[in-house]
């Protein structure tokens, strides 16, 4: 077995270790460690010595403290390989055997194994729905029953959503909109990308009302086939600020599912210029986003799929891709983990550009759901793991329209309950962490009963 | 074709916003119309022609504004 072996030499020694001008061999530090066969091609490395606060515990690493890398406090680590068939007593009876053995440790092998682009799926939308407690939200009355769901993508085909998830899927086609010039029928467009959305929104809200919004085929010049303009989602934004406004004002629940965004800085103005967008919280499209979350709807964008590890290959921004709307204040943007709760490596990493603490949260993705491209073919991106996010939202919505708690509150929700990935609270690979459903009804418990 | 925006009076028109602009209609996307952005501001927003939307006056309206293509962001490539 490889390990590690922690020794305390001479305070000369440790000097020289600690000097990049100055050569030291494994054998210098450790020679003739019994029954341990050193690693020469592993040079010695320093360890600094964590020194407590005055007054502090010296046992403890919990609380405030500095590491000295001085010769008399610091320690010095070489690899080296023991022997399997009497590894426990070797590793057991070292540091007796000699005094400058501080500890032996497993230096286990660690391999990349994070989900990127064009990996198989990774569980199946089962697990997703056991992990989102989608059971205890039912439980709770919370299955998105009376909650319009909008999925501004490149339409939804009912059909294929219903039969994939084996169950009846309601369809909203008055209230859904589609752009001028764009042929076609909310809920009988192709599967595609926006089919992928709708199934993984009702994951969560199962009983939640559907909104087609197909702003991604629009055909406007500067458009392409699969595409649509920012402008398309300006329209959709006003018109589902109609369709908030004719909700009763004590009810209202509107869930905005947004899977796209702005891939080049090619087709906007420069950075500073007024007109910009991907920056600029004074553009058209950040204006109307800000207007209607004040309305009261519950706004979310993918982070986006740049993340630093296997980056989509369309991403053109050098620096900070979570860019425009999916970086604003007054959205959820929602980053990706596969069913083991690890974050695939395409997941786009802040600050964002409109507010830096992006993403604000975690929701899962790359696994075997819809099936709109292909039976084994996962529903990936964070374009996956918004619509969860949102139908997650939209569960909650089921008890609890805007007027009981606003969109910023509920934001603040999702973000004070999420399982925090790091040991610092909010960090820009997994934002607040990854939502937890339990969390969100204990929360919404206490404040019922309050 | 670019963006611009225009401060109107509420249930305004979009015949309304091309005078306002001093535009003419050729140089309006009428299929796309006048969007209502933001009620509190009464602000509106249009889309216009290049040569137009440098024409703004700043005391009038305000652009031009980028309208960058979107498109969805999976499955990763």
């Amino acid at each position: 077995m490889r390990v590690l072996i922690q020794l305390r030499p001479s305070s000369e020694l440790v000097a020289a270790v600690t000097d990049p001008a100055v050569t030291v061999s494994p054998a210098d530090v450790a020679d003739g460690l019994p029954g341990v066969v050193l690693d020469a091609s592993y040079s010695p490395v320093a360890v600094p010595r964590p020194v407590p606060a005055a007054g502090g515990d010296p046992l403890s690493l919990s609380g405030p403290m500095t590491f000295s890398l001085a010769a008399d406090d610091a320690s010095v680590l070489v690899r080296g390989e023991i022997s399997d068939d009497e590894l426990s007593t070797r590793v057991s009876l070292l540091p007796g055997t000699r005094t400058d053995v501080v500890g032996v440790f497993a230096d286990p092998v660690i391999e990349p194994n994070i989900t990127c682009g064009g990996d198989p799926p990774v569980g199946d939308w089962r697990d997703v729905e056991r992990l989102l407690a989608v059971g205890d939200l039912a439980g709770d009355g919370l299955d998105g029953s009376g909650v319009a769901l909008a999925v501004l993508d490149t339409g939804i085909n009912h059909e294929h959503v219903a039969l994939h998830l084996d169950r009846e899927v309601t369809l909203d086609g008055e209230r859904s909109w589609v752009p001028g010039g764009v042929d076609g029928t909310p809920g009988r467009f192709a599967v595609d990308h926006g089919t992928m959305c709708a199934f993984d929104a009702l994951i969560a809200a199962p009983k939640a009302t559907l909104l087609d919004l197909p702003v991604l085929l629009s055909q406007r010049q500067g458009g392409s086939a699969l595409d649509g303009l920012l402008s398309d989602a300006v329209a959709a934004f006003a018109h589902l600020r109609e369709v908030l406004n004719a909700q009763p004002e004590d009810r209202r629940a509107l869930v905005v599912s947004n899977s796209w965004g702005s891939f080049s800085p090619r087709w906007d103005f420069p950075v500073g210029h007024p007109g910009n967008y991907s920056d600029n919280p004074a553009h058209p499209f950040n204006v109307i986003v800000a207007s209607l979350e004040q309305a009261g709807a519950d706004i979310l964008f993918a982070a986006g799929n740049c993340g630093r590890d296997c980056r989509d290959g369309r991403c053109a921004f050098p620096d900070r891709p979570i860019v425009g709307a999916n970086s604003h204040a007054s959205v959820l943007s929602i980053g990706g983990v596969d069913v083991n709760n690890e974050r695939v490596g395409y997941s786009s990493q802040g600050p964002g550009r409109l507010a830096k603490r992006k993403p604000d949260v975690c929701s899962y993705t790359h696994f075997s759901g819809s099936k709109a491209f292909g039976d084994d073919q996962p529903d990936s991106g964070t374009s996956a793991a918004c619509p969860v996010a949102a139908g997650l939202v939209a569960a909650v919505r089921t008890q609890w329209p805007a007027s009981r708690l606003s969109p910023a509150q509920l934001r603040t929700l999702l973000r004070r309950t999420a399982d925090d990935r790091s040991t610092a609270g909010f960090d820009y690979d997994y934002g607040y962490g990854i939502t937890d459903s339990k969390g969100i009804l204990a929360a919404l418990r206490r404040r019922k009963d309050a | 074709m670019f963006l611009v925006t225009v401060r109107l009076p509420p249930e305004a028109t979009l015949a309304q916003a091309v005078e306002r602009l001093g535009l003419s209609e050729e140089e309006v996307d009428t299929g796309y119309g006048l969007v209502l952005i933001d009620p509190t501001q009464g602000l509106y927003g249009l889309r216009v022609t290049e040569a137009a939307a440098r024409r703004i006056d700043p005391a009038t309206g305000e652009g031009p504004y980028s309208d960058p293509p979107i498109e969805p962001f999976g499955p990763p490539r």
